[in-house]
């Protein structure tokens, strides 16, 4: 019995193609896809969205006393979910990358892409669009289970209205965003222990512990650390931040996520410059 | 064909490839032999990009690997054996790499039969053998159908069968044309695959030349000799260009650069009386060792030599 069939190197001709930048993207598609830990990650952080809606508009069903309240914005009730999404899926963002290095996987990638920084792109591509989406879907997924509770606590959300427009699909763009911030860390950790570790002590530690010392520069200091400021983008003109403590923004929503923007780009670019740099 | 010149990688003051030149033609395995430690897989890993060279430069197929466009078609490569993500099925893995190309589907089921992992494509790397892992890296290496290959070590962990399989495939390829380098740390492998041999220590070029040359070189053989006329047939034997005899213990003497015949006649034109007149052969590890015997990275210490040294004395260590 043979293990190897005994077959000539190649049978007919073998196609090959440059590697261009639609190839490489639909290249980490195929590698993205095909690992458990997306899937698992994707639910949980998905799943966190109707979790909360349901579980904070049925509790604001049960005090009749605070109906009516100008506070009470469905669109951020439904929202509420974000702040433990966001972790789930900057898990992801950071695993996407750091996972390659710890496995070696990244020798194969960059042998298929030596330039590296077209395949850094193509996997920021692919991450942050599958995000996006599982994130849309979960908001849709807590209006959904939310709604029913809406008559009892005087919630209502409105497509027509512009701030519950730019909440519900702020969502998405702050979770890719957020997710990309993630992946850039990452990139330039390379390690999932270090990379996880640096992200969530920034979300969780960081920008909430600064937000927290009651002192003219340090609060405005934490007011443009990404999420603070990136979050902006999902708080109501009435109520305050869902995702961190900071409360002095005076940014507008598109200011907030533009320092959010700034600062993704600024870390992907050290990133960026360390892949071309280092040895794989 | 790949061709390096003053390749040098450095890291901090340790100098792992020290200006290694040489030039890997199309149409022949050859063999990059040294020991454990010498630059072998950092050179290959130069090579292919990975790590970018101190100084110096290296070419495959008439361009830096980066160069190319559709650099899996050019140059297949099997670096250290782990270089897949643990959680993804063979069958995902090559299909991932092969997208990148767009090498199609029916590409990736040929090399996943062509190295025997069609029971276990579905498999998660991860759970995979050493041995499959090596066969999973060959059948990456050859989803481009690549002009060269490099091979790093890449019988490692394969059994008789797999070796013997591996070695038909790389001569089958060079004979197509192609460019085949590997690299191993055992001599005798090399022996039976490669027809051209670059032999690095330390980082440093030792030897570059046809496998034929090499084998006369490493079985140039001793000559064991017994006589009670040590002597006589010293100088009977002197004048001979190329010829040397050392005194082994009492009667033993080992000739080298000589045969047994020349020898006997020698010794009988001088009327030495000869006991034993042994042709000995130096073994491929032997010459092989010989070969790189100051370059070694990790040499085991004798006991005899560990006992000659004085203890070393711990004074002012903690001052």
């Amino acid at each position: 019995m043979s293990i190897f069939a005994p077959v000539a190197p190649t049978t007919g001709r073998v196609t090959v193609h440059p590697a261009s930048f639609r190839r490489l993207v639909a290249a980490e598609w195929v590698k993205l896809r095909s690992l458990r830990s997306t899937w698992w990650t994707l639910a949980v952080g998905m799943l966190f969205l109707p979790a909360f809606a349901v579980s904070r508009v049925a509790s604001i069903a049960q005090v009749p006393e605070a109906v009516g309240s100008d506070t009470l914005v469905g669109a951020v009730y439904v929202t509420s979910g974000v702040a433990l999404t966001q972790l789930a899926f900057c898990t992801l963002g950071v695993l996407v990358v750091s996972g390659e290095y710890g496995t070696g996987q990244i020798r194969s990638t960059f042998l298929a892409s030596p330039g590296r920084l077209s395949v850094l792109a193509a996997k920021l591509v692919v991450t942050t669009v599958t995000v996006a989406v599982a994130s849309l879907v979960g908001v849709v997924l807590a209006w959904v289970v939310a709604a029913p509770f809406f008559d009892q606590t005087g919630m209502s959300i409105d497509l027509t209205r512009a701030e519950d427009t730019r909440i519900l699909l702020g969502v998405p763009l702050y979770l890719a965003t957020a997710t990309a911030l993630a992946f850039a860390i990452g990139a330039i950790v390379r390690s999932s222990a270090a990379g996880v570790a640096t992200v969530l002590g920034v979300l969780l530690v960081v920008e909430n512990g600064l937000a927290a010392i009651p002192w003219g520069p340090v609060q405005t200091l934490a007011a443009h650390l990404p999420a603070s400021a990136g979050s902006r983008l999902l708080q109501s003109d009435a109520v305050g931040s869902v995702i961190t403590v900071s409360s002095t923004t005076t940014f507008t929503p598109w200011q907030g996520y533009g320092i959010m923007v700034a600062w993704v780009v600024g870390v992907l670019v050290v990133a960026g410059v360390l892949l071309r740099r280092r040895d794989a | 064909m790949i061709e390096a010149i003053g390749l040098t990688k450095r890291y901090g003051d340790k100098t792992v490839v020290n200006n290694l030149s040489f030039t890997v033609r199309p149409g022949s395995v050859t063999g990059f032999l040294g020991p454990n430690g010498a630059g072998k897989s950092t050179t290959m890993r130069m090579i292919v990009g990975l790590d970018r060279p101190t100084a110096g430069g290296v070419t495959v197929n008439g361009a830096r690997y980066a160069q190319h466009r559709a650099p899996l078609g050019e140059v297949g490569a099997l670096l250290d054996a782990r270089a897949v993500h643990t959680g993804r099925s063979a069958r995902a893995h090559l299909l991932a790499q092969a997208t990148t190309h767009g090498i199609g589907r029916r590409r990736v089921e040929e090399v996943i039969a062509m190295t025997g992992l069609d029971s276990v494509a579905g498999k998660r790397a991860g759970k995979f053998s050493l041995g499959m892992g090596q066969r999973l890296g060959i059948a990456a290496a050859l989803l481009g159908d690549p002009q060269t290959l490099i091979l790093d070590e890449p019988v490692n962990g394969l059994d008789p069968e797999g070796v013997l399989w591996v070695r038909t495939l790389l001569r089958g390829l060079a004979a197509e044309g192609r460019t085949v380098f590997l690299s191993s740390h055992l001599m005798s492998e090399m022996a039976l695959t490669a027809d051209h041999l670059i032999v690095i220590g330390r980082g440093r070029l030792v030897a570059d030349a046809p496998m034929s040359e090499i084998l006369t070189r490493a079985q140039a053989s001793t000559v064991r000799v017994r006589t009670p006329m040590g002597a006589e047939l010293a100088a009977a034997l002197r004048g001979r260009p190329g010829i040397e005899l050392t005194h082994v213990d009492g009667t033993a003497y080992e000739v080298t650069g000589s045969t047994a015949e020349e020898i006997a006649e020698a010794a009988a034109a001088a009327r030495v009386v000869v006991h034993e007149l042994t042709p000995v052969q130096t073994s491929l590890e032997e010459a092989y060792m010989r070969l790189t015997a100051d370059d070694v990275e990790y040499r085991t210490t004798t006991p005899e030599r560990t006992s000659d040294r004085t203890p070393a004395r711990t004074t002012g260590a903690h001052s």
